[in-house]
Parts: structure tokens; C-alpha cells; sequence
């Protein structure tokens, strides 16, 4: 491959960005950002699993038969997840408690799957390794966004300090209650979305059809 | 297989030599990524269990902590906790049992044990089954009298159960604070039971008037006259949460609950 | 023709390659709003009406105005009230509302007390939904159009009136941007705007929004809304609270601004349906889905839930149920399109607001979440009924 290891770290982080381009792993990004800390953990967990497990992965790749390289994958993929979810519980309880079933379903991320698929089964190691952290960056950056907006209108604090001291505790702040809700991610991560195809508009999907015009026959 | 197991070089190399598609190379990876992995999801497993099973005990002393006062960031847990003495109570009867060891009897894996529970007909704290025992934590001042009684209590608000503790003056009858762990209430409505400026009302509060009515109450708008020891303000836009904390609190602290346990300790018969 | 000289001079500025090129939106919206619009149909096919566009959303501003008046009124007459039990006024408002008095009784006081709070939201509302709106028309170069006005309006009328006025801008301008705009605009959304501004506010706000306490926009007031009362205490107790059915239906009872009075919306859906602006088939449908499933729920009966026992005719009259029907159901752009569809499509809302109403704790009032959720189904709706069609033809043609 002929990208350098700079591109591998840095592309996934705008350019390719997994959430904001390629619209991957969206389910844990709703759940996991109504606050930073949450996020931030978050973030590190699935940098980590999709790093390791695209080492490992790109490490047997001649070794893995193509009829069971999904399910070796997933294997692979899994016994990591549970890596550190144990750790997580015995090192940061009050974070995996909050946390609670999103770890385990890192699994299921499909970033995770994705560049194992895509980019460890024909690059070497390191290489993949690189794109997994990349990519397991471009995801935590995304993340950390939503969390910062969702937590700093949703409860007024960033990583739990008070910012803007909310009306219950005494201050002036009106919490936006719709912030802390999950749907409210998708909101955030559409105007995201939104915000970076105006910034880069290389990014743009071709439309699938066109509106005919009254004028056009 | 017998001459190919008198040659293993011979095996091993034939064996090597299969394509990577072949059916016992595709096997011989399976079982062996099966047993690698598994081997280090278990020794992962049991090797942190106890730092696990530590912070789940620390949790749960940190909440009495919290809920008697006596909690500050960056303490010592397990030896401020240490000033705690469990003990488990019979609810019918009010009286303490050795029947178990207190440090790690589990009240709410109890209640759905159906040896150790009952079920309820009368349920306002939606809980279902309710178990015949439960963990209480006394605390003791400086000269060895009782100062606070720490008890669990838990029910059904809007969306979940909620989990928590209520503390006790030694007097049985007036509240010190209440605090709930554990629950999935809506962030900023019914979730504002962790807010301490709304835990802070129940500080001073009475369970009872002094004819023994149980008077405690969660309720919208202001006290009536003549109530405010035994009123709580209900939680702004959080209803159906604010009526669970009222009817589980109710229902713990009534006849199905603690009040045969409450009335021996004020009657000093324990 | 003073002004139409006027405009005549001005318009090559706005014009392809004009000087103001980039600001011709904002010019032909002015434009049309004076004038009957001179464009004309380029291409085949031409289907010839005297109703525009404009003149539909003209008349659906001019069916709401039972509602604006009873709505002036009643918001006057309940913050009138709260201060004739003892409350004091207070703020800008004292000042001008205290010359014609706090009388309850005198009409002339609530209607410009009401009219106090009216103004200020309708304001913002205006303010803040028309510049995102002349935004968009700018740098999408499509045209202002007066969809906006009852947007706005409407907006309006489904506000609490002790809203705050950041909350109001807030909400309109996630309504016209989220719920209109990201769609393409006018035509193409396929949620109501106004509603989207709405449930944003419900959500993000629910303390001072759900229904939950009531809206009497004078410091200290507290109490329940008529639904949240039928909710708890069941709806018999209503009486209790000083609520007649009367009252509801002639809407002297707390609630958003304009939405109390069934009798006005009555009277704006009466309007609608002469000018053939709303389709009768999803006033049926929404009816009959709310009565059926009411009648059925009285059949059933709930020993801990009092509003199973709320009959039909008090659905109709509490809440925004008739207000929604009227002005949210009946907008076309966001309903069924098709006439089977229309029927379904009135049917599900009014089966879902006597659901969220009586059946889920959380929330007292089901109106809006019902029109939103109904609006989602409805190009489901049509896309099947379209397909039944066309399945039930070519069976026939064989």
C-alpha cells in the first residue's frame, strides 16, 4: 500500500471519517454521549478492540480460511470486547457501570468488523494497526463532539464540572432535557454530518435519482 | 492414520502443505483460535474477579457512606465503613437473625429466592416479591450508643426500579437522608432524585406524628398547614417518579416493611 | 400603481445578473405577498385553479382566527383570574394591562391582557422563523413562500403563553430548520414544522412543557392541567377543579394559547371544509379512530388507571385534540394523499392520541407526539394503498 503511516492515522479522522462519512457505528455513538467522560471511555475502548483486533486479525491473514474468516474475526473481535470489559470492571467501575452493556456491544460495531474486513485481511500488521487506531480515533473524535455539545447544554458541565450552573442547582442555565435523550445524538450527528460536507464537499453522495423538471422535456 | 502417526515429521509437513481452504486446515484453526482465545477470556475473567467483586462491595458501602453523611471524596472506604455494623433482620418480626452472615447477605437476590420470600398481594412499591429478610447497617457514636440506622429500600418509579438507602436518627422516627444507587429514571425530571438539593428536603423529616400515623409523604405544591415535618416537594415535571419514591418510602417504612423493626428499636427491645 | 411601478423599477436589480442577484428570493417574497404572483407554468401539464398556494395558506391564517380571539381572551381571562384570587402583577406587562384593569369578568381586560402575551411570542416567532426561512431562500435561490405565515401562526397559537421568548425562538428555529429546511422546504417536509418546534420544546424543556402544571403566565401559579387532573384523579373530579364540559368546550380553561377552544377550532374547521382546503376523509378517520378506541377503553375499565373511564366527548374537548384535528391533521402537505389512505391515516392519529393519553404515565397530553407519529406513517400509508390499487387493477385486467 502507498499510503504512509500519517495517512493511515489521519485520513479516518475527517476525510474518511467512519461516523461522518461512511455513517458506521451510530448505535453506540447515540447511546454513550450524553456525557464526555462516558464518551472518553468509550472512545479508548473501541480504539483499542479495533487496533488489536486488526493487528491480530492482519497477523493471521494467511492463515485464516476465507469459507470461516468472518466468524474468525468475530472471534477474535469478541475475546478482546470481553478483554476490556473485564478490565474496565475491575479498573473503572463507576465508568463501566454507566457504560453498562455498550462495551459488550462493541462487538457488534460495525467499524470494528469493517476494517478487519476491509483493510487487515490484505495489509501487514502494523499497517493495520495504525488504521485501526486511525480509525478508532476518527470514531472517539465524533464522539467526544456529540458529547461535548449533549453534555455541556444537556447538564451544563463538561467531564461532570459545572460550566453553566444549572437552574436546579441555583443558576441560570436551563438544561436542554432533549439533550440528554438519545435521539437527540442523531440530531447532533446529522448537523455534523451536515457541517462537514459543506466544509468538504468531496464528501457529497452522488443522488441515487434525479427529480425530473417540467422544463427539462 | 497409524503410519502417518509413526512419522509425525512426515505429518506435520503434509499438513502444512494443505491449501489454507482445506477442510483440516479450516478445522485445525477453528479449534485452536477457540481454545487461545477462551483460554485468555478466562484467565482474564478469574484473574480480575476479585478487584471486581471489590469494587462492587466498595460501591455499595460508598452509597451508605454517602447516605449517612460520612462520605468525602478520596477516603478510605472500606475502613469508614468499617464504623457500620450489618445485620440481617426478620421484617415479619423486627428481629435481628444470625441465620445468615450479614457481611454478604443479598437482600434483593432474596427477594426473588422463593424460600427467602413471599409474594405480595399488596404491592404499592411494585416490587412483586418481597424478600423475609433484609440488611440493615447500624452505626455507632464514639461511646457505643446507636446513632443512625441505615435501611434498604427499593420500588417502581416511572420507567424502573429504583434502588437505595434511607438513614434513620437513632430515635427511629427521624429521617437523615435518603439516596438511591441504582435507577433509569428520565435524565433531568425523574433522574433529579440524585440532585442533592432535592435530597437535601428530607434532612429533619418524620416518619410518624406522635400518635404513630405514618405521615411521611411525596407530594406536588407545598405542605399543608401543620405538615411540613412530613412533607416532601415532589420533583418538578417528574410526576409518576415522584409518586414511586413516595409509595416505595411509604411501603418500607409501614407495617410490610420496617415498622415492626423500627418499633423494637425504639421500644429497645433488640 | 404606485407600488407596482415600483417594483417594476426595482426588479432587474434582483434579476439574473443584477446587482442584488443573490437577494432575489427576498424580493419576490415581497413581491408575491403584494401581488398575485405573475409566473406562469412552462411545460405541460397545465392544470389551471384559482386556488393557489397562496391563497390555501391565506385561508388556513384566516380559519385560525376563532382560535387567536378566543385564545386572547381565555389567556387574559386565566392570568386575570390567578390575580383576582391574590397574585400580584408584575412586569412590563402591569403597565399596560393595568389600565384596562384585572377584571375577570370584563372581556375588553382579558383580551388585551391576553393580548400582552400573544404579541411577544407571535413576534419572536415571526422574527426568528422568517430569518431562517429568507436564509435559506438566499442560498438555496428558492422562493419565500407563505407557507411560513401559518407556520407561524400556528406555532404560535400551540405555545404555552408563560413560554419564554428564547425558548419560543428556540423552538421555531429548530422547527422551520430540522423540520422543514434539512427536507428541502415548503412541499417537502413530511412532518408539520410547527409540531417539530413544538416537540423539541416538549423534550427539551418538559418541566415547564409537557402539560404537566399549567401555563397561567403570572409568578407563583401552580396547579394541574385538565388532563393531568383526569389523569390522576380521573375525569369526574374535573368538576371538583371548577372544569364543566362547557368550559372545555367553549375553552375558559388553562392550556397553550389558542388550542382550548374546541368551539373555535370547530368553528376555523367549519371554514376549511367550505373552502374545500381541508379533507373532510381525515377528519372522519381521526374521529372515528378517537371514539372507537375511547369506547373501547370504557369497555375494558382499569381499577388504577382513571383515564380508561374518559368518554369520547371529553377527548374531544381537552387538550389540543380539536385544535390539532383541525389545523395539524388536515395539512395536507405532511398527511395520506390518498383518499383510502386519508381514512387510515386520521384513524391512526386518533387511535394514538387516546393511547398516549391513557395508557402511557409519562405524558399527559398525546395530541402533538399522535400527529408527528402519524405524519411519519403517512407515505408508508400511501405506498400501500397505491400498491393495493394497483394489484386490485391488474387482477381486473386479467
Amino acid at each position: 500500500m502507498a499510503q504512509t503511516t500519517k495517512d493511515l492515522l489521519v485520513d479516518p479522522l475527517v476525510d474518511n471519517n467512519p461516523i461522518t462519512l461512511q455513517v458506521l457505528g451510530i448505535c453506540s455513538a447515540l447511546a454513550v454521549t450524553s456525557s464526555l467522560q462516558v464518551a472518553l471511555v468509550m472512545a479508548l475502548a473501541v480504539t483499542s478492540v479495533t487496533a488489536l483486533s486488526s493487528f491480530f486479525i492482519s497477523l493471521l491473514r494467511n492463515a485464516i480460511p476465507s469459507s470461516i474468516r468472518i466468524i474468525v474475526q468475530m472471534v477474535i473481535i469478541a475475546s478482546l470486547v470481553i478483554l476490556v470489559d473485564q478490565v474496565l470492571k475491575a479498573y473503572a467501575f463507576g465508568i463501566s457501570k454507566t457504560l453498562s452493556v455498550f462495551v459488550g456491544l462493541i462487538i457488534t460495531n460495525c467499524i470494528v468488523m469493517g476494517r478487519a474486513e476491509a483493510f487487515a485481511m490484505k495489509n501487514p500488521p502494523v499497517a493495520s494497526f495504525i488504521d485501526g487506531v486511525g480509525n478508532g480515533l476518527g470514531y472517539g473524535l465524533i464522539l467526544l463532539l456529540v458529547g461535548t455539545i449533549r453534555e455541556l447544554f444537556g447538564a451544563g458541565s463538561l467531564f461532570g464540572v459545572t460550566i453553566l450552573q444549572t437552574v436546579n442547582d441555583g443558576g441560570w442555565y436551563v438544561p436542554n432535557g432533549l439533550l440528554l435523550l438519545p435521539p437527540s445524538a442523531f440530531f447532533v450527528i446529522g448537523l455534523l454530518i451536515w457541517a462537514f460536507r459543506s466544509w468538504k464537499p468531496a464528501q457529497v453522495e452522488k443522488r441515487e435519482y434525479k427529480i425530473q423538471t417540467a422544463e427539462a422535456h | 492414520m497409524s503410519d502417518l502417526s509413526q512419522d509425525p515429521k512426515g505429518f506435520i509437513a503434509r499438513f502444512r502443505a494443505l491449501p489454507t481452504d482445506s477442510i483440516p486446515k479450516t478445522v485445525f484453526v477453528a479449534v485452536t483460535l477457540c481454545l487461545f482465545c477462551s483460554m485468555i477470556v478466562s484467565i482474564a475473567a478469574v484473574s480480575l474477579r476479585p478487584v471486581q467483586n471489590a469494587n462492587k462491595l466498595l460501591d455499595k458501602q460508598k452509597n451508605i457512606l454517602q447516605v449517612a453523611g460520612l462520605y468525602e471524596d478520596g477516603m478510605n472506604i472500606a475502613q469508614a465503613f468499617s464504623a457500620f455494623e450489618p445485620r440481617v433482620v426478620e421484617l415479619a418480626t423486627g428481629t435481628y437473625t444470625d441465620q445468615f452472615d450479614a457481611a454478604t447477605f443479598d437482600d434483593i437476590a432474596a427477594a426473588s429466592d422463593p424460600a427467602l420470600s413471599v409474594p405480595l398481594t399488596d404491592d404499592p412499591a411494585g416490587i412483586g416479591r418481597q424478600s423475609k429478610y433484609a440488611t440493615v447497617y447500624l452505626l455507632n457514636d464514639a461511646s457505643g450508643a446507636l446513632d443512625k440506622v441505615i435501611l434498604p429500600i427499593y420500588g417502581y418509579g416511572l420507567w424502573s426500579t429504583l434502588y437505595g438507602f434511607i438513614a434513620l436518627e437513632e430515635n427511629g422516627n427521624d429521617v437523615y437522608g435518603l439516596q438511591f444507587y441504582e435507577h433509569a429514571e428520565t435524565p433531568g425530571l425523574g433522574g433529579e432524585v440524585d440532585n442533592p438539593r432535592w435530597k437535601s428536603q428530607w434532612k429533619g423529616k418524620m416518619l410518624r406524628d406522635p400518635s404513630g400515623d405514618l405521615k411521611i409523604t411525596v407530594a406536588k405544591g407545598g405542605a399543608p398547614t401543620g405538615q411540613e415535618a412530613y412533607h416532601v416537594d415532589a420533583l418538578a415535571g417528574a410526576t409518576l417518579t415522584s409518586r414511586g419514591v413516595d409509595n416505595l418510602v411509604r411501603f418500607w417504612m409501614g407495617a410490610q416493611g420496617f415498622e415492626p423493626y423500627i418499633t423494637n428499636l425504639q421500644n429497645g427491645a433488640l | 400603481m404606485g407600488a407596482r411601478a415600483f417594483f417594476d423599477r426595482i426588479e432587474p436589480l434582483f434579476e439574473k445578473g443584477g446587482k442584488y442577484e443573490r437577494y432575489y428570493p427576498v424580493y419576490e417574497a415581497v413581491e408575491s405577498f403584494a401581488f398575485t404572483p405573475k409566473t406562469v407554468t412552462k411545460a405541460a401539464p397545465h392544470a389551471r385553479s384559482f386556488v393557489d398556494m397562496k391563497r390555501i395558506m391565506t385561508y388556513v391564517v384566516l380559519a385560525t382566527i376563532p382560535c387567536i380571539l378566543v385564545g386572547l381572551w381565555n389567556t387574559g381571562l386565566q392570568a386575570n383570574m390567578a390575580i383576582d384570587a391574590g397574585l400580584e402583577p408584575s412586569g412590563w406587562r402591569a403597565a399596560i394591562a393595568g389600565i384596562f384593569g384585572y377584571n375577570p369578568s370584563n372581556p375588553l381586560a382579558n383580551f388585551v391582557h391576553g393580548l400582552m402575551y400573544f404579541l411577544p411570542i407571535y413576534i419572536v416567532t415571526l422574527a426568528v422563523g422568517g430569518f431562517w426561512e429568507v436564509l435559506f431562500a438566499t442560498i438555496r435561490r428558492h422562493e419565500v413562500n407563505e407557507g411560513f405565515l401559518v407556520t407561524s401562526m400556528l406555532y404560535t397559537l400551540i405555545m404555552p403563553a408563560s413560554a419564554p421568548l428564547w425558548q419560543v425562538a428556540l423552538g421555531i428555529s429548530f422547527g422551520v430548520v430540522i423540520g422543514k429546511e434539512v427536507f428541502g422546504g415548503t412541499g417537502k417536509n413530511f412532518l408539520n414544522p410547527a409540531l417539530v418546534g413544538r416537540a423539541f420544546l416538549y423534550f427539551a424543556y418538559p418541566a415547564q412543557m409537557s402539560g404537566d402544571s399549567v401555563w397561567t403566565p403570572v409568578d407563583g401559579f401552580s396547579g394541574a392541567t385538565a388532563l393531568a387532573v383526569s389523569a390522576s384523579e380521573g375525569y369526574q373530579a374535573l368538576v371538583g377543579h371548577g372544569i364543566t364540559w362547557w368550559d372545555a368546550f367553549f375553552g375558559s380553561i388553562q392550556g397553550c394559547i389558542g388550542e382550548t377552544s374546541t368551539f373555535a377550532a370547530l368553528l376555523g374547521m367549519a371554514f376549511l371544509l367550505a373552502t374545500r382546503i381541508a379533507n373532510w376523509r381525515l377528519i372522519v378517520g381521526c374521529l372515528g379512530g378517537m371514539i372507537a378506541f375511547s369506547l373501547l377503553l370504557n369497555l375494558i375499565g382499569s381499577d388504577s388507571n382513571p383515564m380508561f373511564a374518559m368518554p369520547w366527548y371529553w377527548h374531544l374537548v381537552l387538550g389540543g385534540y380539536a385544535f390539532g384535528l383541525t389545523f395539524m391533521v388536515t395539512e395536507p402537505v405532511s398527511a395520506s394523499h390518498t383518499n383510502l389512505g386519508r381514512y387510515i391515516y386520521g384513524a391512526l392519529i386518533g387511535f394514538m392520541v387516546v393511547m398516549i393519553r391513557v395508557i402511557n404515565p409519562a405524558f399527559p397530553e398525546g395530541m402533538m407526539l399522535a400527529i408527528l407519529f402519524g405524519n411519519i406513517f403517512a407515505p408508508l400509508i400511501d405506498h400501500f394503498v397505491v400498491r393495493a390499487n394497483i394489484a386490485r387493477r391488474a387482477k381486473r385486467h386479467v
